[in-house]
């Protein structure tokens, strides 16, 4: 499913809409870096609460879909900044990350 | 120069995952047995229990001040200080950081500052065992303002292990050397992350039970047991060099 209709049905703010054209193959969470380096596929969701700057470069290196920050926890600009840099699509939901996971997984798995 | 032996992380009574029984006198007692030359009380966001350990030591072993910094990402880092008042300043500054959690003690152990003499001088409130809320950069900043070290404690490791939680090492100079846990391998450590070849790898007992004081070390070799010296050892100045024990066979 592409992104954009993701974004818009969920609701989240866009930090960083590189390529919102991108298919979403499916979804991942974890706050963990080394498991999302290990298991997070191409083309994934990646949820976390995590918001260090090397969420960016882990993001890009396994090449996700974007990275959703649940319960309204903004990264900070460096962060927003580096992720524009290096295009990684980065998104706000209010929801708390089992609520995030929950509609993402009704849209992806109708 | 030679080589020193140094055990450079040891939890206290004042750790609430660590056993009563890891008394100043106990510590003293259990190093001295080790053969330890150097050694640091690394508490869990505190450094109290460090002065009365190293008043008693009296010198042998040398003991530097410490604590295990648990920072926001939940990324633990050890600190080091050869000043008594610098690492007392950073935890009455980190303490109001961390959530206003009270240790119970039927779930999470007591945390209790001991002194030389077994006395108990205080009861902390708040759980040591959480996040402050600094970001891991900021706790760097402050550790290295107040002259001391950081080194990510048991980068391999979940939880808190640097590498674990963060996937890669933050741009940068920092850090400069690395802790791995007490069981694991060197080869195994450098085989699942090579980046962390070409920075000293040191390891330390981890101990929170007194029989675990010395069960892994790292010997430096320095001219004398000081934090300067540890400094130049981690950059390999004139000829000091790092040498980390073998792994203990099973996880503690």
């Amino acid at each position: 499913m592409e992104l954009a209709k993701i974004v818009a049905d969920l609701g989240w703010e866009t930090l960083v809409g590189a390529d919102l054209t991108r298919d979403v193959r499916d979804g991942y969470c974890s706050d963990l870096l080394s498991d999302v380096l290990a298991h997070a596929q191409a083309g994934d969701l990646w949820i976390t609460h995590q918001r260090h700057l090397n969420v960016v470069a882990v993001g890009k290196l396994r090449d996700v879909a974007g990275i959703v920050f649940p319960r309204g926890l903004r990264p900070t600009p460096d962060v927003i900044a580096r992720a524009a840099q290096e295009r990684v699509n980065l998104f706000l939901s209010a929801d708390p990350a089992f609520v995030v996971a929950g509609k993402l997984y009704r849209v992806l798995h109708p | 120069m030679r080589w020193w032996r140094a055990d450079l992380h040891i939890h206290s009574t004042l750790s609430p995952c660590a056993s009563l029984t890891m008394s100043p006198p106990r510590i003293v007692a259990e190093a001295r047995r080790a053969q330890l030359d150097l050694i640091a009380i690394c508490d869990h966001n505190a450094a109290e229990n460090g002065r009365y350990v190293r008043r008693l030591a009296a010198g042998a072993p040398v003991v530097l001040m410490g604590m295990e910094i648990q920072t926001a990402e939940e990324v633990e880092v050890l600190a080091y200080f050869a000043d008594e008042e610098a690492a007392l300043h950073l935890q009455e500054e980190l303490y109001p950081y961390l959530p206003d959690i009270a240790c119970d003690p039927d779930l999470f152990g007591d945390q209790v500052v001991v002194d030389e003499r077994e006395e108990i001088v205080r009861r902390v409130e708040r759980l040591l065992l959480s996040p402050v809320a600094l970001p891991l950069a900021e706790v760097v900043r402050r550790v290295e303002e107040r002259g001391g070290i950081a080194v990510p404690a048991h980068v391999e490791r979940v939880p808190g292990g640097l590498l674990a939680v963060l996937g890669l090492f933050p741009e940068g100079e920092w850090p400069q050397a690395v802790e791995i846990a007490p069981w694991t391998p060197v080869e195994e450590a450098l085989a699942a992350w090579p980046a962390l070849r070409g920075r000293p790898i040191v390891r330390g007992s981890d101990a929170h039970f007194p029989e675990e004081i010395g069960r892994a070390w790292t010997e430096y070799f320095i001219a004398a047991p000081t934090l300067a010296e540890l400094q130049d050892a981690f950059r390999g100045r004139g000829g000091r060099k790092v040498r980390p024990s073998r792994e203990v066979k099973e996880e503690g």
